[in-house]
Order: C-alpha cells, then structure tokens, then sequence
C-alpha cells in the first residue's frame, strides 16, 4: 500500500487507535500497532462509510503508527442504507417545491382513477382554440398574468395549465411543414389532416379550384353533435368566417372565399358556396347531405365578419360600420335577414348593449355578429365603436344559452387574435388575448362539470415567438434582460439591451406606446438590424419586439403545441400525437359519431 | 389673435369674397411636387392627385393610393390600394381619439396650420378667391396660396437656407361623376384586412407584402399645425 502523508493527516482523524501485542516492559522488540478509522459516507474507500484498519509495527519505537510503518491495511465497508431516517430526509420533505410536487402527484393518481375512461360519458364537449398559441406564448402569457397579480409570474398557471391531462399535437400540414389555421383546424374538426389553406375537405382537394370539392367533404364534430340532437355553437374573436371558425361548419376549397365577392366567378357559377352563405344555411346543408335528417341548426355564432354577411351597401350599414360601406356581398343578400327568417325567435346582435340584453335561459338561439371583420384585441376593445362582449363574455352565454338542451352541447371557443397580434410582432396584445383565453376556459370550467362535460383547449400552430437571454426571476416578461443579481440590462455583443421576447422574423421594432391596435405596426417597413432600445419603455402596448430576419408579416412556426384536457375522455390527451387525434378523442368521449348513426337510422 | 380672426374668416359665409355655386364636396386635384436642395442644386420633381368626396379622400401617387374615410365617430379608417394589381389593404380606424387630423388630410394643410399663419392679401372672387400666408418657423419660411371656397390648396412652398419644398396645383375640376366612379373602381379592388396578410403566404400579391414590406411612405404632401410632412395615417412616435 501506498501510504503518503497526506492520507496519514486524514488519519489523524481516527477515532479509535489501539495498541495491541506484547506490553511485556523488558521486551525492547518494536511493538506491532493497530489503527481504526471511521470513514465517512461518500468517502473514496467506502461509499456508504465503514471502517479502515491500519496495522504495522512501531519501529521508531514512538508509540504512534507512523505512515512508513503501516504493513497491511483493511476496509470494512457499510452495506448501503436501506431506509432513510425523517432527519435525513428533512431538506427535502421540508422544501415547499417537494412538498408541491409530492401533492401533485398524489392529485394526479387521483385524477387518473377518476376520469371517466368509457367511452360516451361526455355530454358536453368544449373544444378551446387559441389560433397561433404555441408553447411560447403559453409561458410568457402565464407569467405577464402572473405578474398582472402581483406575483414573480413564473410560478403561475393559466386556467388551462391547471387541467389534468395534456399532451402535444404534431401540427404539419399534409402539403405543408409549417401550416396554416385551415388545414390544422379542419384536423382537429374532422379527424382527418389536410392541405393547408382548405375547409372541411380532404387532401385530394385542389386550393382554389370549386370542382374538386365535391366527393372530398369531410363531415366535422360539430356536424355530428347537430345530428345527434345535441346544441351547438361556434364563437371566435376572428370573424366568423375565417379559417378556425369556418372548419367547424363549412366546406371550401379556400379558406378567403367568405364571402361571394372573394370568390372567382368560375367558382361561383360552379355552385360553390361562399363561407358566409354556408354558415346561415347550415341547417339546410346538413339536411341535404342525409336523407331524412331533419336539425334544428346553430344555437349559438358570436363573433366577427358582418361584412361578408351584409349586401355592398351603405345602406345596410350598421352602427359600428368602420367602412362607408360596410358589407362586401355582391349578390344583393342580406345573410342576416335571412338567418332572422329562418329563425324568427332567435336573436340577432351586433353590439355590447345587444349582448348584454339576451336572456340566456329564455332565448332558443343567438347569431352575434360584432365588428365588420375581426372583433377587437382585448385591450382594445375599449375603442370598439359600438362596444363589444370580451371573450369570457361570449363563452359565458354561449354555454347559458347550450345547456338549456337535455342532450347536451358542443361549442368550439377561438381566441382568433392572438395570431394577428404575432403576425404583426406584437407581443402585448398576443399574451393579453392569451390570458383573455384563460379567462374563458375558467369560465368554462365553472359553469359545467368535470363529471359530463369534456374539455380540450389547445392551438392550431405556433409563432416564432420566443423568451430568450438569462433574465433574473420576476423580470417583467415584456421588459429588457435583466441579470440574476443586477438591476441593470444585460448588453449584447453591440452594447445595446435587448428584449426577452422576440421573433425570428417579422416587422420587427416599432415603438408605438400606448397604442392598443397590434396592427398599426403594419403602416411602417420592417425595421432590419437591432435598434438601441436603451430609453424605450419596452413593455407598453404598442411596442414591437425586434425581429431578426425582416419580413413584412411575422409568420407561423412548425414545432408542436399542448393539449390541455378535464373530463371524460381527457386521459386519451396524452402523448405527442397528430393534431387529428383531437377529433378522435372527442368523438369517443361523447359518441358522436354512434349517436349521429343512431340518429339517421332513425 | 391672428388665429382667432382667421377661424372667423373661415366660418364666416359674410367674410368670403362672393360664394362658389360649384359642387365642390366632389373635387379632383392634381399637384405636382418640387424638392430641391440648396446646395448641390438638385431637385426632384413628382405628382400626385388629390381626390375627395365628402367624407372620403385619396391621394393618388403613381403606383399606390392612399384612401381615408372619415367615420361618423370621426375615427379616420386608412385604406391603400395599388394599382397595378388592382388589390388593396383595409386597415383599422385610428383609435386613438384626437390622434389624427382630418382636416390635414382633407385639404393638404390642417385647420390648425392655417390658422397660425399670417394673412397678406386676397385675390379673386368666389370660386376664384385665393387667400395667401405666410409663416415663418425658425430658419423655415411658409408661403401658402388657399382656395378658401374650394378649401383647396392651390401652393405651397416651404424653403430654408439648404432645402425647399413646393406644391403646386396644375388642374382642378368638381366633376361628380368622375368623382364617384374612380372611388367606385378604387372600391372593387380585392382587399385583404391587414391583419389577415400574415395568413396567406400563398398569395403572390400578399407574399410580396410578407417577404418584402409594405411600400414605404414617400413625401406625402401632407402637413400638420408645425409644416412638418406626415408620414402617413400612423405618426411614428418615440
């Protein structure tokens, strides 16, 4: 054995030194000399501890075992511990993150042996969309809502974070890495993934051309919840007609035929109908497509596009028109008159103080029609002309006006402007509209029960959108990098501070203040190469993160989103899976398609 | 005081030379702008049309328009068209109240710039009646020339030691008709909500707008309370 000084001061540790062998006085023979060592746990001998005994002979005759006089060595070494003692483990059971977490758990065991796994035990089904919302925006809008609160923000859960199931959906489209809300939504509403840029129709669709439509029709989840005599209701802050609202009701091979005018005049005099005219005739389509199938139509639309329901007309201009003529149609019909025809006791509105009027347990149906296109962003809204309901608003007597049906209800919410605001490389508005959907989804989850009602929320695609650099816990999520431990921006390479949210590319920087309209950005080219943001209060409404490669329009991102999932059927939520398995989880969930077929064999 | 008196003066029917019996809530204007630089003798030449309805107005440059309505809730709603695609983008109605100025879109010159300036002399008579101004700001001097019963601006030059920038109107009619039916053509252009360009990359026209920007403002003609050119329905503030 090598035994060096060094070892022999760490020996000098030794709690036990015996002397052993002759202690006759007369006997002048060195001495042979025992030593014993406790090692300690995670020592170099012994991992677990244990003891180390030195032997060897005391030559120089000084009653200490010198180094040099160490003959044999032995290890003892402790089995490892089979339990540890409550001392033990106290920095652990007695940190708050162990003790959430351990509570997690315990939830989530039960949340697993609770949920409702046959299927069919969904009577109500709610599916969440917010357009544009990736993982990103997720994160930035859970801590902003966290730190409107008065927290540090990260530690905070949206609503639909608190959900106990979730997954991620893969959101490609057939013909497109990077989708668009068309085909992803139509994913999600039929079951079935598609082209990017079409409705409700299959991949052996051609963008754009009518004739091949026809044989391509999918049928969707909301289809299927009509036929199965259950309420049904779409609200969206986009219009109404745009591509996420669309793909729950409509059949188009694209997505901006809204309305007669975007439509080519070849594919008008071939029969295809425009987005609009699909949803008031709804009822009346889905009647043509089964034999003997007799529906009672939407209970429930709210959103925005008056414009592609009214005539190009100033005369059917309403209140809040932002146009001198408000509507686009050029076939002279009034789609809003129509609808009021074919339901006379339904209630049509366009502004806050018509909303606020509809008595949800009494009224049979409601088409809402707000803005002449998109509805507000939320921290907007204030400047609508005539006033407009917020999105929990919309949710909140979209449901009170379903469940009025025994049967049961399948509403389909979107947030539809958390996209635009990342398009124009706006983050405010983007995680305000985020957490306006959380809202909703709370909404949602006190007005039904976990026991029969299915609710999935989740986006159709992602942004490139990002939170980036090393900022200290707390920093405001719009606001500059700020170190752990400073109170003074982080420089880049160029000795300029820069932003934790960005995008890849876009518009990049605008410094509109307090402006709540993300798109007034637009009016101005993109800004190329980092600007000095040293005396800009980055965390106003109006301001527009910089962006890397300049682009007109920031655009969609390719990566995966979350699915968050409550109620029968939510443990299928699990998983990375194609966007299609929304539908499926749906269906199976509340039987649509069982209780559609039972119904037509009626 | 100066200010006072020429609101009066705008106001009031009495205090015009004669009235103009032409229908001018319909005008056609075309203006050619002049840009110069002092000290290397350059100068740029350019032209635009002015077009307005009542509550409409167009500046027409060679490849693109640049409409506004005025909404009842006097929002101004900016549109932009252009022309050789016969396409167009719908945008929001400013939102912030008092933010923009209909009048400097309007006339070319706001109410409030005409009022801070200096009366010389009129000229003319009804329809004809041309006021003219002047104000000077700092090393900047305005001269102005004002149609005052057509509320059209007939000049204006503004020159400093280094710079001088002038426009001048070369033709003007109130032909309704005409008026009307270039709006109309304006109005059956495909249009796109601006917040819906990012959505369709597909689009040739759109993906230029994605790839490449929107069209950068040029000199725009337009002039708020101080002679500073506008650059546009939005003003761009730090």
């Amino acid at each position: 054995m090598a035994t060096t000084m060094k070892k022999l001061n760490l020996i000098s540790l030794a709690v036990v030194v015996a002397l052993t062998g002759c202690s006759d006085d007369d006997d002048n023979s060195p001495k042979t000399l025992t030593v014993e060592n406790t090692l300690a746990v995670g020592s170099e001998q012994c991992v677990n501890g244990g003891t180390e005994t030195l032997t060897g002979t005391d030559s120089n005759d000084n009653g200490t075992l010198d180094s040099a006089e160490v003959t044999d060595t032995t290890l003892s070494c402790n089995a490892p511990a089979t339990t540890l003692t409550a001392a033990q483990l106290a920095p652990l059971t007695d940190n708050d993150w162990f003790k959430e977490a351990q509570v997690k758990v315990a939830t989530s065991e039960e949340n697993i042996a609770a949920v409702a796994k046959d299927s069919g035990k969904a009577k109500n089904v709610i599916l969440f969309v917010g357009d544009g919302m990736g993982i990103s925006t997720v994160t930035a809008a859970r801590i902003m809502a966290g730190q409107l609160e008065g927290k540090l923000g990260e530690e905070h859960q949206l609503s639909f974070e608190a959900l106990p199931f979730s997954g991620f959906a893969k959101t490609y489209n057939v013909d497109a890495q990077t989708p668009d809300s068309a085909g992803t939504m139509t994913a999600m509403a039929s079951g079935v993934k598609t082209d990017a840029g079409v409705i409700g129709v299959d991949e052996d669709i051609e963008r754009g051309n009518c004739a091949t439509v026809a044989g391509n029709e999918l049928v969707t989840a909301t289809e299927l919840a009509e036929i199965a005599g259950k309420s049904t209701g779409i609200v969206s802050t986009a219009r109404i007609t745009h591509a996420t609202p669309a793909a729950t009701y409509a059949k188009s091979a694209d997505r901006n035929w809204e309305d007669v005018s975007d439509m080519p005049e070849t594919a008008v005099t071939a029969g295809c109908e425009d987005i609009a005219s699909q949803l008031v005739n709804f009822e009346a389509n889905l009647e043509a497509r089964y034999a003997g199938l007799n529906v009672d139509g939407l209970e429930v639309v709210m959103g925005g596009g008056r414009r592609h329901f009214l005539p190009k007309d100033a005369a059917f201009n309403s209140a809040d028109a932002v146009s001198s003529v408000e509507g686009d149609r050029t076939d002279g019909r009034d789609l809003t008159a129509e609808w009021k025809a074919k339901y006379p006791a339904g209630q049509y509105v366009m502004d806050q103080a018509g909303f606020d009027a509809i008595n949800a347990d009494t009224t049979e149906r409601v088409f809402g029609l707000f803005n002449e296109s998109h509805m507000q962003y939320e921290a907007d809204r204030a400047n609508d002309v005539a006033g407009e309901p917020s999105l929990s608003e919309m949710t909140a007597k979209a449901i009170d006006v379903l469940d009025n049906n025994d049967n049961g209800f399948f509403l389909t919410v979107e947030a539809g402007r958390i996209d635009h605001a990342h398009h124009a490389g706006n983050a405010y508005n983007a995680l305000s509209d985020t957490v306006e959907l959380s809202k909703a989804v709370q909404v949602a989850l006190d007005k039904t029960s976990i026991e029969d009602t299915l609710i999935i929320v989740t986006a159709d695609h992602s942004h490139v959108f990002t939170i980036a650099g090393y900022p200290k816990r707390g920093n405001p999520i719009l606001g500059k990098v700020v170190p752990v431990g400073s109170d003074e921006p982080s420089l880049a390479a160029d000795n300029m501070p820069y932003t934790t949210v960005g995008y890849t590319n876009g518009g990049g920087f605008r410094d509109l203040g307090d402006e709540t309209d993300a798109d007034a950005g637009y009016n101005f080219a993109p800004v190329t190469g980092r600007v000095d943001l040293t005396d800009v209060d980055t965390t106003t409404p109006g301001f527009h993160q910089e962006a890397v490669v300049p682009l007109g329009s920031e655009t969609h991102a390719a990566e995966d989103v979350g699915v968050y999932a409550v109620g029968p059927g939510a443990h299928l939520v699990t998983g990375t899976n194609e966007q299609s398995l929304i539908f499926h989880v749906m269906d199976y969930a509340a039987d649509l398609v069982k209780q559609a077929d039972a119904k037509l064999a009626q | 005081m100066k200010a006072a008196i020429l609101i009066a003066t705008l106001m009031s029917p009495l205090a015009v030379a004669g009235q103009c019996n032409m229908n001018t809530g319909f005008t056609q204007a075309n203006y050619k702008v002049t840009t110069g630089t002092i000290t290397n003798k350059q100068h740029t030449e350019s032209i635009f049309t002015l077009w307005r309805t009542p509550h409409q107005v167009a500046k027409q440059n060679p490849q693109f328009i640049e409409l506004w309505q005025e909404l009842r809730n006097q929002q101004i709603r900016p549109i932009r068209y252009f022309q050789e695609a016969q396409r167009g983008i719908e945008y929001q109605p400013s939102e912030v109240q008092g933010k923009q100025d209909w009048s400097s879109k309007y006339q070319l010159v706001s109410d409030k710039l005409l009022a801070s300036m200096t009366h010389q002399k009129s000229t003319g008579e009804g329809c004809e009646l041309v006021e003219y101004y002047t104000k000077q700001q700092g090393e900047s001097k305005i001269e102005l020339s004002w149609l005052a019963n057509q509320k059209l601006l007939k000049s204006i030059r503004i020159s400093s030691p280094r710079y001088s920038r002038e426009i001048v109107l070369t033709a003007s009619n109130h032909n309704q008709q005409k008026v009307k039916a270039q709006f109309a053509e304006w109005d059956n252009y495909q249009t796109t909500d601006y917040a819906d360009i990012g959505d369709n990359e597909n689009d040739p026209f759109l993906a230029k707008m994605i790839n490449q920007g929107f069209v950068e403002h040029g000199a725009s003609g337009f002039y708020d309370a101080q002679g500073n050119q506008l650059q546009g329905s939005h003003k761009h503030h730090h």
